[in-house]
């Protein structure tokens, strides 16, 4: 299954930057040196075996932007499912970048009605002082401009591991069965006395799904399967899309329940910046001509075991109860690869 | 050595001066290492204006001095610290100053500081090296030294037996790392003990390697005899950095000490006012973990003390047949670098 995904956005917003960061394992310092991106480049992206992310990085200077708007609209904007469109925070021309992205939308709603609109506001360690209230005042600019096309707005920097963050959640729109995995994935978890089990992307390291909190928790079966309510920050909250603002609504007064029945209290942004930790760490690996192919961990409050799960996966397991050895953790994932093997075969192929 | 006990009753510090022109990355270097500054966040760094002192525990107790980059000996010469009572002094020179007045103010230092105590160690870091292409960088490291070397001859013949030492240094790689690493293992007295623990256990596990870090400056302490191979060492670096951020992750109480994991629960910040070496010889909570980099080899990771953790490589093949021998050498070990620390502890006045 292939699914069509352009990255569009003036030139120098950090479209290949962040392109190169994701899905090419190259460290942030290095992306000084990309050029800017002559036309479209097209990548295929493989992703969990039979999804295929093909990717379209448009070169954002001026004279590509008329073209893509004009001559080449079908090409361009036909049979996508995904739009993401790249702003500056500081960006030196704001109604010019709002011009052209509200072209890309008029003729995304033509071509593709059905595809899903994410907008980074990027760069976003360049603002010094209040992040959070720089973003809130860009994301609400940015839902004026959009009228009545749903979207989704996060804060990105290719310095930390918000980058991570928007893009697991990217993804997961396009993985047709992620509540299934998410289901097979909290059975593993009871299995191992785990207090959360997470499924990555193996060449991203992008979180595809995780178990659900433990049925202690009501709100277990309501809540999206693989963003627990603590996850959204308001980067992710303030959107005018219907999808978001519902599970906004749901998850706020959830959010207080969640914190209350979950004793570990674990870091909110937790998942993204493991995704960031363990691809740096993969890159440091491979600049000694190492691998990185699994880790195990007792440290003083918690086990946890990281480890392949399928050919396309790792499934990073934690568990807080002391009496559970990580051989017995290892042994369980081992028992669960065929099923996981299976699972990613079936749906995707449908 | 060098003022060892004071009269307070104080922990008696190995003190490190820090001296160089302004902006040759003194501060960054203090805050990358000990700060837990990423090298990206020292283009903020605000300009140093006062000798300002930095301490740092870690197998001993450190105080590091940073120094305005326009300081004259003179003003050094009136703070109430004589420079024989420095066990360091480290030089900071940018790569790309090549002009004369750094290199003669630095050699007027080295003299003050060779007359007054010929022990002190001397070493001059050749910094910012990652800002020059490979052959710019060799070619002007060279030069700086011979410079200074040649200088220090013009003054006097009597001045070419100075021992400096010359490294090459970045914070946006491991080089300045295992620099400042070997710069410490001078003032660590207990240096060669610490050595040979390490080099029985690499021989009882069969490790081809092994490291003791300081968690959290991930300077390593001691090694064992085999030479330092630089992609180990940077593993075993990298592998440190990955393992502190991500342990408060997943730690049910990250508040206490968001920044090390490993500390967190037996030792709330609150009943800790004032760090002190003590903490080197109090029971460290069993923590462990292994990482499998390539096919035939185990990374290792044990925590020894609270501030203090083995890695070493072992075969993994070696791994699994004797991971029981391996864990008893490593209680062995832990025994015998706490014993070290505590008398080290007891040595320098600290509560014990
Ligand atoms: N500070 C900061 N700089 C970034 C970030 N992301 C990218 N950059 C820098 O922005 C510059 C331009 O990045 P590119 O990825 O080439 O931009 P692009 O959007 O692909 O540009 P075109 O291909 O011309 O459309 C590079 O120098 C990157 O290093 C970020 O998150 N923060
Ligand atoms: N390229 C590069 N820049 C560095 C390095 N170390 C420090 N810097 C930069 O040098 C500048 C001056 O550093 P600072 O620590 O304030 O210098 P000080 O006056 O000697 O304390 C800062 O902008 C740092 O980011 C390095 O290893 N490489
Ligand atoms: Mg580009």
């Amino acid at each position: 299954m292939k699914k069509k995904v352009v990255l569009m956005g003036a030139s120098g917003s950090g479209k290949t930057s962040m392109r190169s960061l994701i899905f090419s394992n190259n460290p942030a310092s290095l992306t000084a040196r990309l050029g800017a991106t002559i036309d479209v480049e097209q990548n295929h992206v493989r992703f969990l075996g039979d999804l295929i992310l093909n990717l379209w990085d448009c070169g954002g200077q001026d004279t590509f932007m008329e073209t893509y708007l004009a001559q080449q609209q079908s090409t361009i904007f036909q049979h996508v499912a995904v739009m993401i469109y790249v702003f500056e925070v500081e960006s030196r021309n704001m109604s010019k970048d709002l011009a052209y992205y509200r072209g890309c939308l008029a003729a995304l709603r033509k071509n593709s009605p059905e595809a899903a609109v994410f907008l980074l506001v990027h760069k976003i360690d360049l603002v010094r002082g209040d992040r959070a209230a720089v973003l809130e005042r860009k994301t609400h600019e940015l839902q004026q401009e959009s009228a009545d096309v749903e979207v989704t707005v996060f804060g990105t920097s290719i310095y930390d591991e918000s980058l991570y963050k928007a893009w697991s959640r990217i993804v997961h729109t396009l993985i047709p069965n992620a509540a299934v995995l998410s289901k097979h994935l909290t059975v593993l978890a009871q299995a191992c006395s785990a207090t959360e089990v997470i499924l990555f992307e193996r060449t991203t390291f992008l979180v595809i799904a995780t178990s659900t909190p433990p049925p202690a928790s009501p709100t277990a079966i309501t809540s999206p399967p693989t963003m627990s309510p603590s996850f959204s920050t308001p980067s992710s909250t303030h959107t005018s899309s219907n999808f978001t603002s519902t599970t906004y609504s749901r998850s706020i007064p959830h959010t207080s329940v969640q914190q209350d029945s979950d004793p570990h209290k674990l870091s909110p942004t937790r998942y993204e910046r493991t995704s960031e930790l363990i691809k740096a760490f993969k890159h440091a690996c491979s600049r000694v001509r190492e691998e990185f192919h699994s880790l195990e961990m007792e440290l003083d409050d918690f086990t946890a075991v990281l480890d392949e799960l399928t050919k396309n996966t790792y499934v990073l397991i934690v568990v807080h109860d002391p009496t559970i050895e990580t051989a017995a953790l290892r042994m369980n994932v081992r028992l669960a690869r065929k099923k996981f093997e299976e699972l990613q075969g079936d749906s995707l192929i449908s | 050595t060098n003022g060892r006990r004071t009269s307070s009753g104080d922990l008696a510090r190995t003190k490190i001066l820090l001296l160089g022109q302004r902006r040759t990355g003194k501060t960054s270097i203090l805050d990358v290492l000990f700060n837990d500054c990423g090298p990206k966040d020292t283009l903020y760094i605000e300009r140093t204006t006062r000798v300002t002192k930095h301490t740092y525990d870690t197998v001993i107790p450190l105080e590091i001095w940073d120094c305005p980059g326009d300081i004259t000996l003179e003003a050094l010469e009136a703070l109430d610290t004589p420079l024989s009572h420095f066990a360091t002094i480290i030089f900071v020179m940018d790569i790309q100053d090549l002009y004369q007045p750094p290199i003669t103010k630095l050699v007027s230092f080295v003299i003050a500081a060779y007359d007054q105590s010929p022990q002190t160690n001397l070493e001059v870091f050749v910094h910012k090296a990652d800002a020059l292409s490979e052959e710019y960088r060799i070619d002007n490291y060279r030069f700086l030294q011979q410079h200074i070397l040649d200088e220090l001859i013009d003054i006097s013949s009597e001045y070419e037996q100075i021992q400096m030492n010359f490294a090459l240094t970045s914070i946006h790689d491991h080089s300045l790392h295992d620099a400042f690493s070997r710069t410490l293992h001078k003032s660590i007295e207990s240096l060669p003990y610490l050595e040979d623990l390490l080099n029985i256990f690499c021989y009882n596990s069969q490790s081809s390697k092994a490291f003791l870090f300081d968690l959290k400056s991930r300077l390593y302490v001691a090694t064992d005899a085999s030479p330092v191979d630089p992609p180990t060492h940077n593993l075993c670096s990298d592998y440190l950095l990955m393992l502190n951020s991500f342990g408060p992750l997943y730690s049910s109480h990250p508040a206490s000490a968001p920044r090390s994991p490993f500390l967190s629960s037996t030792r709330p910040s609150a009943l800790a006012p004032t760090i002190n070496t003590a903490d080197n010889t109090r029971q460290a909570p069993i923590t462990k973990t292994l990482f499998y980099p390539s096919a035939g080899m185990t990374l290792t990771y044990q925590l020894i003390t609270r501030k203090l953790a083995l890695l070493a490589i072992i075969p993994s093949a070696v791994f699994e047949a004797r991971r029981g021998l391996v864990e008893y050498n490593v209680v062995f070990f832990r025994e015998g670098v706490q014993e070290i620390c505590e008398v080290e502890d007891e040595a320098r006045g600290g509560g014990g």
